[in-house]
């Protein structure tokens, strides 16, 4: 099976000269299907940089990206929004919601950016909703929500559109331990169910623990990637 | 396309309250500026009306005929016949409402204390009613009773530098017929309240009276005619310029150049109002709508980051800046709407009375809802103002999703 995302000789340099700061260098990396992969490493080490890349938030500076056999290089604007779109799903340290919507309009707002009839949008954004364990709060703003909830609409959100990969930068980061301990849950459950891929970008001891692949960045580096029986 | 704009009204009338504080000043600026252009160009319309019907419903009419020369020498000697049959004809067409014959010759009035210099008119009084304002404005006494009243009515004015009054007698005098000069004692019958500049030129008697003191034989030295439209005016003076082509046939527009500027320049005010009122508003709602768009940098670059192409985002920001500005218009047009009609009984400027004859105008000013205006200058005002924020959206559109997330506002 061809690998979902695809990395190579990957680099990003910011700045110029004496203050360019090499934020990666040279990465190789193959997601494959249904993989839940850790990104993990101190701060600075690229992790947020990486993800940024596969994501086509991002330009290298050298290298390239594919995401389902698709190369980033020499796409315009609009043609990274349309594979961002279909294709990735992003959850985010912060949640990131809109909050004038309710939970079900923040999930339903991609699929109505995908096109998807009013019909289709809203049995979809429900049964995300039940899967995430939030029945009876989809009309609740984020606002109204615990952190742990606004994280869960939040992979709801990234899940709903039926992504190829999805990219979580730091999605524990700012939750208290039964909620981070709930959402590694809810994620691990996602990719066995579903055969999700998720590509997590964390500190969090208990998100590595529930991997089945760790990769380690050191300054800019893919210094291991090993996998775990999981 | 209407499924999106289905969701995007929501969301964008949503968004318009996150900041009720922001939303609420620019409605007030928006409501505010288009207020002050309806109810500016309400206003001037009907000045300009007033102005102009108070003008032309004096002596004016809405146009006079004369003999050549008429205009630049009005004397005895340039004065001219009665309508002939052609010139009568034309005058009873459908178009013109009204007409009649005047005498006016330059001379003096004296009383016991005072001479002055006056414009000595001889009227029809019948036919002077449905033609000018006058015989309306009868302060004091009456007005003259037939074309052969030998009896004079004096402007208020006049009268107090006279020094004279009703019931007593001036002498009028003015060169007559045979080159010499006439002079007649008149009782004072009438006194009429008008503006200064009339008050202290006209005096007035009966026609055939005048052309007796005059020792005239029928001639007159004006036929005043009044339209039933004033759009009609060029067409009608044509053709009574055809049906006396050795006559000088003039509209109230040559007659009165500083009338017919103001009635042209009106429209011009409005205008110049609008691009000062406009200019303002759109400075404010930039600067709003970009501290808007600053503020939701993040936002917008999670929406960039969830795959809303940039010209989405820009149509986002735009449906949220054609609601707000739509808003503030339609509260505005409410806002202009009752104040028109709350003032529709008229303005009353009686206590500037003689300011306002200074401007021509009558002392109470009606305003009109003009179905026009309050389509034109609020559609104006959307338009515009959505184009001046496709600046803030077009920013918003452009954002880089990674640099746009990283922001802290």
């Amino acid at each position: 099976m061809p690998p979902i995302v695809t990395c190579r000789g990957l680099s990003k340099t910011f700045g110029k000269g004496e203050l360019a700061v090499h934020a990666l260098r040279d990465a190789d990396l193959d997601i494959m299907p249904g993989d839940i992969a850790t990104l993990a490493g101190p701060s600075g080490s690229g992790k947020t940089t990486l993800l940024n890349m596969i994501g086509a938030l991002d330009e290298p500076t050298s290298g390239e990206v594919s995401v389902d056999g698709q190369p980033l290089s020499g796409l315009s604007r609009s043609q990274l929004s349309d594979l961002r779109l279909s294709k990735i799903g992003f959850v985010f340290q912060s949640y990131n919601l809109i909050p004038v919507l309710s939970a079900r309009e923040n999930i339903e707002f991609v699929l109505q950016l995908q096109g998807v009839s009013a019909a289709e949008r809203r049995d979809r954004a429900m049964n995300a909703i039940k899967e995430v364990g939030l029945s009876g709060m989809e009309d609740r703003r984020p606002g109204k929500m615990s952190g742990g909830q606004q994280q869960r609409v939040a992979v709801a959100r990234a899940l709903v559109s039926r992504p190829k990969i999805v990219l979580a930068d730091e999605p524990t980061a700012n939750l208290d331990s039964k909620n981070a301990l709930e959402l590694v849950d809810l994620m691990r459950n996602l990719n066995r169910e579903h055969g999700t891929t998720f590509l997590i970008g964390t500190h969090d001891i208990r998100v590595m623990e529930h991997s089945m692949r760790h990769i380690e960045m050191v300054d800019g580096r893919i210094d291991s990637d090993a996998r775990s029986s999981g | 396309m209407i499924d999106g704009l289905k969701t995007m009204l929501p969301l964008a009338w949503r968004n318009l309250w996150r900041n009720p504080r922001r939303t609420g000043i620019t409605l007030i600026v928006v409501a505010i500026g288009l207020w002050s252009i309806l109810f500016f160009n309400a206003f001037m319309t009907a000045w300009a009306k007033s102005s102009k019907e108070t003008t032309l419903q004096l002596l004016l009419g809405s146009g006079q005929i004369h003999a050549e020369g008429f205009m630049d020498d009005p004397s005895i000697e340039t004065l001219m016949d009665p309508p002939d049959q052609d010139l009568a004809s034309a005058l009873d067409a459908p178009a013109v409402a009204d007409w009649t014959t005047r005498v006016v010759v330059p001379g003096v009035v004296q009383s016991e204390y005072k001479t002055l210099p006056a414009t000595i008119v001889g009227v029809d009084p019948v036919a002077e009613a449905r033609i000018s304002s006058i015989p309306d404005r009868i302060a004091e006494g009456r007005y003259l009773s037939g074309s052969d009243d030998d009896s004079v009515v004096l402007g208020l004015h006049m009268v107090e530098r006279l020094k004279t009054g009703l019931g007593r007698r001036v002498i009028l005098m003015s060169q007559n017929a045979e080159g010499a000069m006439s002079e007649q004692s008149f009782d004072v019958v009438g006194i009429y309240d008008a503006d200064k500049a009339t008050e202290d030129l006209y005096v007035f008697t009966g026609r055939a009276a005048s052309q007796r003191f005059l020792g005239l034989e029928g001639e007159i030295a004006q036929v005043v005619f009044v339209l039933q439209e004033d759009t009609a005016l060029e067409d009608a003076v044509a053709a009574l310029a055809d049906a006396a082509p050795a006559l000088d046939v003039r509209g109230w527009k040559e007659l009165n150049l500083f009338l017919a500027s103001m009635d042209s320049y009106m429209g011009v005010f409005v205008q110049v109002w609008l691009g000062i009122v406009f200019s303002l508003m759109a400075i404010g709602i930039v600067n709003t709508q970009l501290m808007a768009v600053f503020e939701r940098t993040q936002e917008f670059g999670l929406l960039r980051a969830l795959g809303m192409k940039p010209r989405r985002v820009l149509f986002m920001v735009t449906i949220e800046n054609a609601l707000l500005i739509g808003t503030g218009v339609l509260l505005g047009m409410v806002l202009a709407a009752v104040t028109i009609w709350s003032l529709s009984d008229g303005i009353d400027f009686s206590a500037f009375a003689r300011a306002m004859e200074m401007v021509q105008t009558g002392e109470i000013i009606y305003l009109d809802f003009e179905p026009g205006a309050f389509i034109l200058f609020p559609g104006l005002i959307w338009l515009l103002g959505i184009l001046v924020t496709l600046w803030p959206a077009r920013r918003a559109s452009r954002c880089r999703p990674v640099e746009a997330m990283r922001r802290e506002t």
